[in-house]
């Protein structure tokens, strides 16, 4: 057996981990499952391709940063496509997610994102068609670096940023008056109150580190995959397996739930075949919720 | 000359529109005071401080702290007002470290005055020094206890509301929670103090109210409130209040 899978299942699991990010602080904090959170993928990734376009359309062609397939306005765009997806986010907070949280029913609010979710991506397929894009068309050289595992430049540089910002977030959420708040939030939203946490501050937070991973990981597959309206849907099974594998409301538990379920979707796929890749998320989201529900860091409500 | 801290009047709140739990209550606390609310289980007290603290709707009536009228203040901006509010029952984040429950609580200082702030805490509970790290979760209610009125006093409240600071303590941890109530006292804090341990809450309290129906029925000097009839029976219907020493059925 190649070890080459470990690559492949680091990435997905990188894609997968910064989405389930997204997924747990929104079930910890606003307490639902947005079943819409790959939507917000796909636009951040057409939002980025639209920056990228037209800063193509303004300075010409640019040259792409030495072994990279892109050049500094995939970083700009990709900066300006988090920024969209958050604004887009907080809109849809407060015409839609803000009006159903009030009726204090999660499951109001949960079938409230499966319709902003259908929206969301037919939007997308009206504006920029179901057919696939690119963000580069260009074939990159994989570089052998032992074991017989090949990497490329793009994905060794997103495997970085995927650490930069997983470790930014871990240390935003713990070691700042900010993330203290949204675990106050997260374990007594009446308390939090009391103690003089401005709650409306702390949705709004959520929301734009959920939209701005979400933006990121839909960027990653755009690259290293391809983008289409559906490419954020088709994580939501995995993304919901990481978070709930590494315990709701837990980030490093997410990321390395999404770890997890990356490299066992790519080793499946190297030993039974890919058609079973989705069956991996599914099966390890059912061991997870018989065996141990809480989760891998979870904690049992009290 | 008193000063009138905080002054309820005629309040009316309710968790549901139309069915009101406290119904024309009113209360005032003086600076430096000890005020007792007693009642019966159901009165509406919990209900009345809360309504105070902005967590139950309004109906009616006015509340003022220190003048200022903090009737619609949402729930948030009450330790900038001054109202420090330690809730009944789930008054720590469990899963939070004993420093970053207070660390979340200082929100409204500078950021500087709240090291030092944290550090007067500990120097004032001992165990919650040595229990820094540990999840407040894993303390005991005692220690809980400490750690609630600790972040509550952390933002140098003008009042310090506490509901059933006593309850479900061990007798041990009674006496040192109605100790440290009357220390925080005496370093100047403005204490209103709802109680089901009547007799010890009396013992450190200046006046009392008796809420009964969500309306205060009867106030007095705390200390011969014990001895007065019409609180007996207002308090325990017709039975006499003192009975309960000998623990005899
Ligand atoms: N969250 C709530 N929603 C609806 N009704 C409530 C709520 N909390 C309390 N009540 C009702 O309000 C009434 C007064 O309750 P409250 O807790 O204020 O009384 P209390 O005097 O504090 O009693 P205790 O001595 O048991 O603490 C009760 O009838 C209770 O059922
Ligand atoms: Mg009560």
């Amino acid at each position: 057996m190649s070890l080459q899978f470990v690559v492949d299942g680091l990435l997905a699991g990188s894609m997968i981990g910064l989405g389930a990010i997204g997924v747990t602080l929104t079930y910890s904090i606003l307490r639902f499952s947005n079943f819409a959170h790959g939507d917000f993928m796909a636009w951040g990734a057409y939002a980025t391709l639209v920056c990228v376009g037209a800063i193509g359309a303004l300075f010409g062609k640019v040259a792409p940063i030495a072994p990279l397939s892109f050049g500094w306005p995939l970083i700009v765009g990709l900066i300006a496509g988090m920024a969209f997806t958050a604004l887009l986010v907080l809109l849809l907070d407060k015409v839609l997610f803000s009006r159903l949280r009030r009726q204090e029913q999660a499951i109001i609010v949960v079938m409230g994102s499966f319709g902003a979710s259908m929206a969301l991506r037919s939007l997308l397929e009206f504006i920029f068609t179901s057919r696939p894009t690119y963000f580069s068309r260009a074939i990159q050289i994989a570089m052998p670096v032992g074991l017989g595992i090949r990497i490329t430049p793009d994905q060794i540089a997103l495997l970085v940023l995927t650490v930069v910002l997983v470790v930014g977030v871990h240390l935003l959420t713990t070691r700042t008056q900010t993330g203290r708040s949204m675990q106050a939030m997260s374990q007594n939203p009446a308390l939090a109150r009391v103690v003089g946490i401005d709650v409306a501050g702390v949705v709004r937070v959520t929301w734009i580190i959920g939209a701005a991973l979400a933006c990121v990981a839909g960027v990653m597959i755009g690259i290293l995959i391809q983008i289409r309206p559906f490419m954020g849907f088709d994580m939501l099974l995995p993304m919901f397996a990481a978070a709930i594998l590494g315990g709701i409301g837990s980030i490093p538990g997410a990321v390395l739930g999404g770890l997890i379920i990356g490299l066992a979707e790519a080793g499946a796929v190297q030993l039974i075949g890919a058609e079973w890749r989705a069956a991996v998320s599914f099966i390890i989201l059912m061991a997870v919720l018989f065996v141990r529900p809480i989760g891998l860091f979870g904690v049992r409500e009290r | 000359m008193s000063q009138t801290v905080l002054d309820v009047r005629d309040l009316e709140a309710g968790y549901e529109p139309g069915v009101p739990i406290v119904r024309g209550a009113s209360i005032t606390v003086d600076k430096g005071e000890i005020v007792v609310v007693l009642g019966p289980n159901g009165a509406g007290k919990s209900s009345l401080i809360k309504a105070v603290a902005g967590l139950v709707p309004i109906s009616r009536g006015k509340v003022l702290l220190d003048g200022n009228d903090i009737t619609a203040a949402p729930a948030h901006t009450m330790v900038r007002l001054g109202l420090a509010f330690v809730p009944q029952t789930e008054n720590v984040f469990p899963l939070m470290s004993v420093e970053d429950n207070l660390k979340v609580a200082c929100g409204i200082l500078e950021r500087r005055e709240a090291p030092a702030r944290i550090a007067e805490m500990y120097a004032m509970f001992p165990d919650l020094a040595r229990q820094k790290r540990s999840a407040a979760g894993n303390l005991s209610g005692g220690q809980r206890q400490m750690l609630a009125v600790a972040r509550a006093l952390i933002i140098h409240p003008k009042v310090l509301v506490l509901d059933e600071p006593s309850a479900g303590l061990s007798p041990k941890f009674v006496s040192m929670v109605f100790e440290m109530l009357s220390a925080i006292r005496k370093s100047g804090v403005t204490i209103l103090l709802v109680e089901q341990n009547a007799k010890a809450a009396l013992a450190i309290g200046d006046r009392a109210y008796v809420l009964v129906e969500g309306k205060e029925r009867h106030e007095g000097v705390a200390s011969t409130l014990w001895d007065d009839p019409v609180v007996a029976e207002l308090y325990l219907g017709q039975r006499p209040l003192k009975p309960e020493a000998g623990g005899a059925a």
